[in-house]
């Protein structure tokens, strides 16, 4: 190994990023003693990491492009306030290389991914044939156009059904078509290539495994400047709606434990092969069928989900990653991390848990969640109001517990502790998640919402009987009534008291 | 203080009276029995920004939202929305609907966004539930629906324009098909 060179302490870190990820951030550089600086938009003057850092500068107005991803504007704050890192959090400018490379030019520490390793892994095809050469499994198929049927059933034998055809140029569900045997091969073929030439003018198309089952795993690696990169184990992330993921649990119960080396392993691997600093996130599909797992992508920041690793790791992620970013070596090795026993984030956000619409607005009662082995990461407070600009996500709540049932257990009576009023909050669609069949077992897909999980409201809302909301609706009509008669007849209107007065001149 | 109320698509009458230490409460679901509860107002009380039920033995943490006839109440990770009326309050909201009781006569947005993809042109006639158009608020993507079946008037936005709360977005005729 090489003399590690370690530059002195930052004072002051800028974090480029709002809600509670801002807040994550400011809480380990306080830990760390160093200063903390928050930017904010017009929207986020009320934003409770502007009330916790340690100073607070304007960026502009509320829409992202104006402010939170106006980096030459946060870049100036941070030269003025001194600023020597900037902590990106995660979205907004967490994976911009632009971003990354003027602060390197600017002398000032990027807290996040080298511009050569948000190239590498930026683009998806790119990255996808650095891990071919790294030897990362990939989801097998044609590995480029297929242009004749005859070429189509020679790819089709090689990897097996099902398969998925997908015009190249494709998207949206347009242009994708699933191939179960080999007699439906012909007319999804050319029904794919004539759909890419109608909808995208490019009858292109290529071949794939299609994985029937799939599952979102994913796996936190870390590499320090010397050369070591290690893995912190793997994070199952598959109950998502539209890619958006609602419920992130550790370790995952769809693996054995001679597959969780082979693909921690394999996360490293890819890593590696890029020679990757800082902290950094393997995501993979697993097939639940045949207990294969291909490489999807990497993200080369922090993630949402990352306290259900610290949970189970024992390691403080962001504090690593500033360490590591002044060129400390990794605080630990490889052999001295275990997984101990099992945690679980739900994410709270602003909408209708039946609807999935946003629901931006003033929350008027919060109490969050305590007691033992619970971590709530929030920015949300009594008469807060929730922007309409940003993400929905307001909470996040971590639970730990000995076993999975026992993490389990303990988020429901954490998500029942939760008070949130005034904004609708998808709390409810958590708890009946977590009394599922399929999560209770751990054979939930990433199709899990879409195909097990048809709403139905009564259902969801069935815990208080509707008399309990009629009662209270009444009292307070009458309420209402009453004091509304009240003002009518007993209250002196002063403007007609002032006016009686000027006319009598007294 | 007798009164009608909707919760959940189902109707209600609610007669509430206030004693001196009590409301009594007698709530009827349409052509059911009646159902007598009385809240004694020590069981009913504020406390910080909500307040503190005790009924039948169990507690909820309570807060109420809205006046005169639309209240949200929020309860163990629940809310409901009351529409709540008496006759005085029944006269008011219909003379503001203009006589079209519950009859949708626009698409109006819910809240600031904008409309990425409109489904629909003035004359089509529209199944119930299907999407008229997306908007996006939020970041997040949503398909808006028409409640029942109606034919489109005028469409008053273009895809990709910016939208207020409320305003209106698509007029459906007055009496469709």
């Amino acid at each position: 190994m090489l003399t590690p060179d370690i530059r002195p302490m930052y004072s002051k870190i800028l974090i480029a990023n709002r809600g509670e990820i801002a807040i994550r951030v400011i809480r380990a550089c306080r830990e760390l003693n160093i200063k903390t600086v928050a930017v904010f938009s017009e929207a986020d003057r009320d934003s409770l990491h502007v009330f916790l850092a340690d100073e607070a500068y304007p960026i502009g107005p509320a829409p992202s492009k104006e402010s939170y991803l106006n980096y030459p504007k946060i870049l100036e704050v941070a030269k003025a306030c001194k600023a020597e890192a900037v902590h990106p959090g995660y979205g907004f400018l967490s994976e911009n290389i632009h971003f990354s490379k003027a602060c390197a030019e600017m002398g000032i520490t990027f807290i996040g991914p080298k511009p050569e390793h948000i190239q590498a892994m930026g683009d998806k095809l790119s990255a996808k044939n650095l891990m071919k050469k790294a030897n990362v499994p990939l989801v097998p198929g044609s590995d480029g156009p297929v242009e004749t049927l005859e070429q189509a059933q020679k790819v089709c034998q090689l990897i097996g059904y099902p398969v998925i055809i997908k015009a190249s140029a494709g998207g949206g569900g347009k242009g994708m078509r699933v191939v179960t045997e080999p007699s439906g091969l012909e007319s999804s073929f050319r029904a794919c290539q004539s759909e890419g030439l109608n909808y995208f003018a490019d009858s292109t198309v290529y071949i794939e495994k299609f994985v029937t089952d799939p599952k979102h795993i994913e796996v936190q690696v870390f590499g320090d400047l010397y050369g070591n990169l290690v893995h912190l184990f793997e994070r199952e992330c598959s109950i998502q709606r539209r890619h958006q993921k609602i419920i992130e649990e550790t370790p995952s119960p769809s693996l054995t434990e001679p597959l969780r080396q082979k693909i921690c392993k394999a996360a490293v691997t890819a890593a590696q092969s890029i020679n990757y600093l800082g902290a950094g996130t393997i995501e993979f599909i697993f097939d639940s069928n045949t207990k294969e797992f291909y490489f999807m992508e990497m993200n080369t920041r922090l993630q949402v989900e990352h306290p259900i690793t610290e949970y189970v790791v024992g390691v403080d992620l962001v504090k690593e990653q500033i360490l590591v970013s002044l060129g400390h070596p990794l605080s630990f090795k490889q052999s001295e991390l275990k997984q101990k026993g099992h945690a679980i984030e739900c994410r709270v956000c602003a909408e209708d848990p039946v609807t999935y619409q946003p629901s931006p607005g003033v929350i008027r009662a919060c109490r969050h969640p305590q007691g033992p082995f619970v971590r709530v990461d929030s920015y949300a407070y009594p008469g807060y109001e929730v922007p309409i600009y940003y993400d929905p996500m307001i909470a996040k709540i971590i639970t730990w517990g000995e076993t999975r049932q026992e993490a389990a257990d303990r988020m429901e009576r954490s998500l029942t502790e939760f008070v949130l009023t005034g904004i609708k909050s998808n709390i409810i669609l958590h708890k009946t998640i977590l009394k599922h069949p399929k999560f209770l077992d751990g054979s939930y897909t990433t199709q899990f919402i879409e195909k097990n999980f048809e709403i139905i409201e009564p259902d969801l809302f069935k815990e208080v009987d509707d008399h309990v909301f009629l009662i209270i609706a009444g009292i307070h009509a009458l309420n209402d009534r009453k004091n509304k008669d009240v003002r009518q007849h007993n209250i002196p209107a002063n403007w007609k008291r002032i006016g009686r007065r000027m006319q009598l001149r007294i | 203080m007798y009164f009608e109320a909707e919760l959940r698509e189902k109707n209600y009458h609610v007669d509430v009276t206030e004693t001196q230490l009590s409301w009594k409460i007698a709530i009827q679901e349409k052509d059911k029995d009646w159902t007598y509860y009385e809240i004694l107002k020590k069981d009913y009380k504020p406390s910080e920004s909500y307040y503190s039920l005790l009924f039948q033995g169990a507690s909820y943490l309570i807060d109420v939202i809205g006046k005169d006839t639309e209240y949200t109440v929020f309860t163990r990770n629940s809310f409901r929305k009351v529409t709540i009326f008496n006759d005085e309050m029944l006269l008011h909201e219909s003379l503001k609907r203009d006589g079209h009781m519950g009859k949708q006569k626009d698409l109006r947005a819910g809240m600031p966004g904008k409309v990425i993809q409109i489904f629909v042109k003035p004359g089509d006639i529209v199944k119930p539930n299907s999407p008229l158009l997306i908007m996006e608020a939020m970041k997040m993507e949503n398909e808006m629906r028409c409640q029942s079946e109606v034919k489109i008037k005028q469409i008053l936005v273009n895809q990709g324009a910016p939208v207020e709360t409320g305003q209106v977005l698509i007029l459906f005729e007055e009496d469709p098909v």
